[in-house]
């Protein structure tokens, strides 16, 4: 296992309990959504499994090794395990892109021609690097978080965990992110942890979901399974894809004999569409040959 | 900041419907020092070495400070003129946009010590109302002088600023061994000025468009809540900022890529040449006579 939380808990200052007593592992390879609606604890969760937020009570374990919090510890963790940030903003801090990106290699301490070879092999794979000596304000905000994740790439991590990775971006930006995560998941087995309420988005991305609401871990298990029980999803202020929102009303008002697994994206309401076709024309054959 | 704000509000008065739609995307548009900025990255001399930029307009303007007589500071601004015009490509039209509220400030400034200033030789006399007022030659010859100089000491920095990146100074600066504090401090200001340009634009439009500024007094309030939660804003900026850069290592320094193009030693002796050869000329010229 990758990670593992043993009934972690995280109450913030001011008193509230972000997280309340949360068990889950997640394994190496695997494409991992949080869902949840805001304000449900996802980022907090997230903070955790990179050391920034230290639990209340219960423990992180990276590796089966519970996790250490001194400098050198957390450096190594770090390396190993980078984070994208909601806000581009938040990251991007140098006056270059290519400052920026050189950050985190930098810190490592690897020698300067290793750090630009890094660097330009980041910009390479999230398609940044003619704006390489641009600053960061003169790129637009889809651009900037594929700086953002450059930047965390170029310190060749294993894993990355993401916070809500395509918010406020257009569809085009959106689907070019998804379809950048799919591809470093498939070419380089990056581990991927990422928190949305895109609820679209998650069953194109996700082959393991964990659904939060106010803190606590509601339900995980194969995306498929989770948003067939659509009163759970409706009850945590969440909804079901559009898709198999649709299918759902077909079924359940117009009597269609829709297979009790929903199709949740487009290409497989494409496939049961057929099916119902097909199963129909079959249908009228046999009582046109009875 | 004030002439800034100026230019800024006469740009929206015409385009009053666009701003809406650029809120975000083109917001530095308005922005008179980010398209200084824009410049410094895009001019044809963006790419030589910054080494030799700052050290031409470092020069220049000592020179020009210093120069008794206003023959150097002359050569300085028609240099860094035709270098900026000619060499880094800057566009005419914006050079003098830039060029104009600081002259006019200086100009009338220099009006004034050629009016006032001076005690040997009496140019001429006028009488005011009774009041006789005597112009003296020498502070005639300050005023000139001192509107040259500062004009080529102008020049200068215009050079500096339109053709090198505020990102190769910071380079620089540190290669010259500039605390470390003040690069660092200059890298992250110079980042996020850029950031809270737009975030101060987004809330005046959206206090404008609740009629915020419609009179003197609610002007003033709108605008101190503004500044205020402007203030808590960068506050919390710099706590989200620090907490990404310690997810990539940070652990009290920044680091950086240095990857500056080498001077090159033709341009350096070429340089101290003409510093050498304008110091010279300000010195023969000590003495001249121009009024």
């Amino acid at each position: 296992m990758l990670f593992r939380l043993e009934n972690l808990s995280h109450q913030y200052s001011d008193g509230t309990l972000a997280l309340d007593n949360i068990s889950l592992s997640f394994a190496k390879g695997e494409r991992i959504a949080l869902l949840g609606p805001n304000g449900s604890g996802k980022t907090t969760l997230l903070l955790h499994l990179n050391g920034i937020l230290k639990p209340t009570s219960g423990k992180v374990y990276f590796e089966d090794k519970p996790l250490e919090y001194s400098p050198k510890a957390l450096l190594e963790l770090r390396r190993r395990v980078g984070f994208v940030f909601q806000d581009p903003n938040d990251q991007l801090f140098a006056p270059t892109v290519k400052q920026d990106v050189a950050f985190g290699p930098l810190n490592l301490g690897q020698p300067a021609d290793q750090v630009k070879k890094a660097v330009d092999e980041a910009l390479r794979l999230v398609g940044m690097s003619e704006y390489a000596e641009k600053p960061p304000h003169f790129l637009s905000f889809g651009q900037k978080k594929r700086v953002a994740l450059a930047g965390v790439l170029a310190m060749q991590p294993e894993a990355i965990i993401l916070d809500e990775p395509t918010s406020n971006l257009d569809p085009r930006g959106t689907s070019e992110i998804l379809h950048l995560l799919l591809r470093l998941n498939k070419e380089l087995g990056l581990t991927l942890i990422l928190a949305t309420h895109d609820v679209d988005m998650v069953p194109l991305f996700a082959n393991k979901l964990y659904i939060l609401n106010k803190g606590k871990l509601v339900s995980e298990g194969a995306p498929a399974e989770l948003f067939s029980d659509a009163e759970l999803i409706r009850s945590i202020n969440l909804r079901s894809p559009r898709i198999t929102h649709l299918f759902e009303v077909l079924k359940k008002e117009d009597n269609l004999p829709i297979n009790p697994r929903l199709p949740l994206t487009i290409s497989e309401a494409r496939k049961e569409i057929l099916r119902l076709l097909e199963s129909g024309r079959r249908e009228k054959k046999k009582r046109t040959t009875a | 900041m004030a002439i800034l704000l100026d230019m800024r509000r006469g740009k929206e008065q015409k385009n009053k419907w666009h701003i809406y739609e650029e809120i975000g995307t083109e917001m530095s548009h308005f922005n008179l020092s980010a398209e200084i900025d824009r410049y410094a990255y895009t001019n044809a001399l963006s790419k030589n070495s910054p080494v030799t930029k700052l050290l031409f307009a470092l020069s220049l303007l000592l020179i020009s400070v210093l120069s008794p007589s206003p023959v150097a500071p002359i050569t300085v601004f028609l240099t860094s003129t035709s270098l900026i015009l000619f060499c880094a490509k800057i566009p005419l039209r914006f050079y003098l946009r830039l060029l104009w509220y600081p002259t006019l400030i200086v100009a009338l400034t220099c009006v004034i010590i050629a009016l006032f200033f001076g005690y040997q030789e009496p140019l001429a006399e006028v009488n005011l109302l009774g009041l006789r007022w005597i112009i003296f030659r020498d502070g005639v010859a300050t005023g000139f002088t001192t509107f040259f100089r500062v004009a080529g000491a102008l020049s200068s920095q215009f050079f500096l600023v339109l053709t090198t990146p505020m990102t190769s100074i910071l380079l620089v600066l540190r290669k010259a061994r500039v605390p470390k504090i003040i690069v660092e401090m200059s890298l992250l200001i110079y980042r996020y000025i850029f950031v809270f340009i737009e975030v101060m634009e987004t809330m005046r439009i959206a206090q404008e468009l609740r009629l915020g500024y419609s009179g003197w007094l609610k002007k003033l309030r709108s605008l101190s809540m503004l500044i205020g939660n402007l203030f808590i804003r960068t506050l919390d900026q710099g706590e989200r900022t620090f907490t990404a850069m310690s997810a990539r290592g940070y652990d009290g320094n920044i680091r950086v890529l240095e990857d500056l193009p080498k001077p090159s030693n033709v341009a350096l002796a070429g340089i101290i040449f003409f510093a050498v050869a304008l110091a010279i000329i300000a010195y023969l010229t000590m003495d001249l006579r121009i009024v």
